[in-house]
């Protein structure tokens, strides 16, 4: 590494920290919004279900990108809401993980069978108990693996956040590109540092899927 | 309060039909490209030689933990100061089916990986030839497994496209940013590039609805739902 480059290796330590932040807090948005999305996905009433069924095709099929530059631009003309760089890539990062997780979810709760429903709802138990002491425990352990890869999927996204100047890892390392005039290496630590933290996060994924290894 | 105007963008609609085909350019391009990287990577990841097998394994590990936005940065600033000069369109173009071709490694190492081995040595003892093995056994089965997975991958392709805005190539992500600081109808141009993607991802998205109804139907009789 040259030295101009490794002056700045305090930008990129924060860069690091700020990417594992939006990311970690747009996984929480995105699983809780994504978990009603993925309930109301099975939901017993129609209409309910293909409201899901349009709110998760549509987030999955507009671009991240797209979505930074409307939450980014068009919210603030349009409610005149005026979103930091850092409200609106949360936004954004927030609606693509949610339609992610919301798949996650129904994949989860579907692959426990209906007849243990029907069974625990014959036992007198009620539909929320059914959920929370029968369903869930068992839909938890087939959700955790996809979950991991929603999460490296979300801190790849976050990259894109840079478009609209939120300075995490990637805008750092443009940051430096621009104040030192040297680009292949830096990019190149940049792309380093990235495969590191998801990396190292995939195999934590390859741990928990072995480790809740279940078979009906 | 704002006033919702969608009218507003019309003097900006000429450059749309354009943008609109090289985004399905770029998308083809790189879908088609990154099968070729996809079989190439499948075949090393499945092969008998350790290294060709390491390198296999190094190329998907690396390019699915990058993101896209850096691959580009990296083939469109970086070589440019090693002195490679790529232009934008194909720096899009590398990086995309660089990207995606990590994903197709991975999906068509599934498929080759989910044909037991006694299939293919039943099928030369009944003195199948090498193509009639993989054109009437192996393949048939495999596109049975894939073709999902495949579908999404395609869409996948279609929304990074839309990262080659960053670099300059006029597609219509970069329409939408252009109409928008024209006429600061951010909120308009955004809902009408949205719709587009929404139109192109969900087109995919029937054809492999339809292409998996089709196989169904043509699947052997002990497979029938």
């Amino acid at each position: 590494m040259s030295p101009q480059v490794a002056a700045y290796w305090y930008v990129f330590l924060k860069g690091v920290g700020i990417t594992l932040w939006i990311s970690w807090l747009a996984l929480i948005l995105g699983g809780v919004v994504g978990l009603v999305i993925g309930l109301l996905r099975i939901a017993p009433w129609a209409i309910v279900r293909w409201a899901a069924i349009v709110y998760i095709e549509v987030f999955r099929s507009v671009p991240p990108l797209v979505l930074f530059f409307g939450c980014f631009y068009g919210l603030s003309f349009a409610m005149k809401l005026d979103l930091s760089p850092f409200s609106a890539a949360t936004i954004a990062l927030t609606l693509t993980a949610s339609a992610l997780m919301a798949e996650v979810v129904r994949a989860g709760i579907e692959s426990v069978t209906r007849g243990q429903w029907e069974a625990a709802l014959s036992q007198g138990m009620t539909y929320p108990q059914v959920f929370r002491y029968v369903i869930w425990p068992q839909a938890i352990r087939v959700m955790l693996p996809p979950s991991v890869g929603v999460y490296i999927s979300t801190l790849k996204d976050s990259s894109l956040a840079s478009i609209i100047g939120y300075v995490e890892l990637t805008k750092s390392g443009l940051l430096v590109r621009e104040s030192t005039g040297i680009s292949f290496e830096v990019l190149l630590i940049i792309a380093i540092l990235y495969f590191i933290i998801n990396y190292s996060i995939s195999l934590v994924g390859t741990a928990l899927e072995r480790r809740f290894k279940y078979v009906h | 309060m704002y006033e919702f105007n969608l009218a507003g963008l019309l003097p900006y609609t000429g450059p749309l039909p354009r943008a609109i085909v090289l985004t399905l350019w770029l998308s083809t391009l790189s879908i088609l490209l990154s099968v070729a990287v996809g079989v190439l990577g499948a075949l090393c990841r499945t092969s008998t030689s350790l290294i060709l097998r390491w390198i296999g394994g190094a190329y998907v590990e690396v390019l699915r933990n990058i993101p896209l936005l850096v691959v580009i940065y990296l083939i469109f600033f970086g070589l440019a100061q090693v002195g490679l000069r790529v232009d934008g369109f194909n720096s899009a173009l590398i990086a995309l089916t660089l990207n995606a071709g990590a994903y197709m490694t991975e999906i068509f190492r599934g498929g080759l990986t989910a044909i037991p081995r006694g299939q293919y040595e039943a099928a030369r003892s009944q003195g199948m030839t090498g193509y009639q093995l993989y054109r009437y056994v192996v393949f048939p089965q495999v596109f049975r497994i894939i073709y999902a997975p495949l579908g999404n991958l395609m869409i996948g392709i279609v929304i990074g496209s839309s990262l080659a805005s960053v670099i300059g190539v006029e597609e219509v992500t970069t329409w939408m940013r252009r109409a928008g600081d024209e006429t600061f109808r951010y909120m308009e141009s955004f809902l009408a590039v949205g719709v587009i993607y929404v139109v192109l991802a969900q087109t995919i998205n029937i054809g492999r609805i339809v292409t998996g109804r089709w196989l169904l139907s043509r699947a052997p009789i002990g497979h029938r739902r």
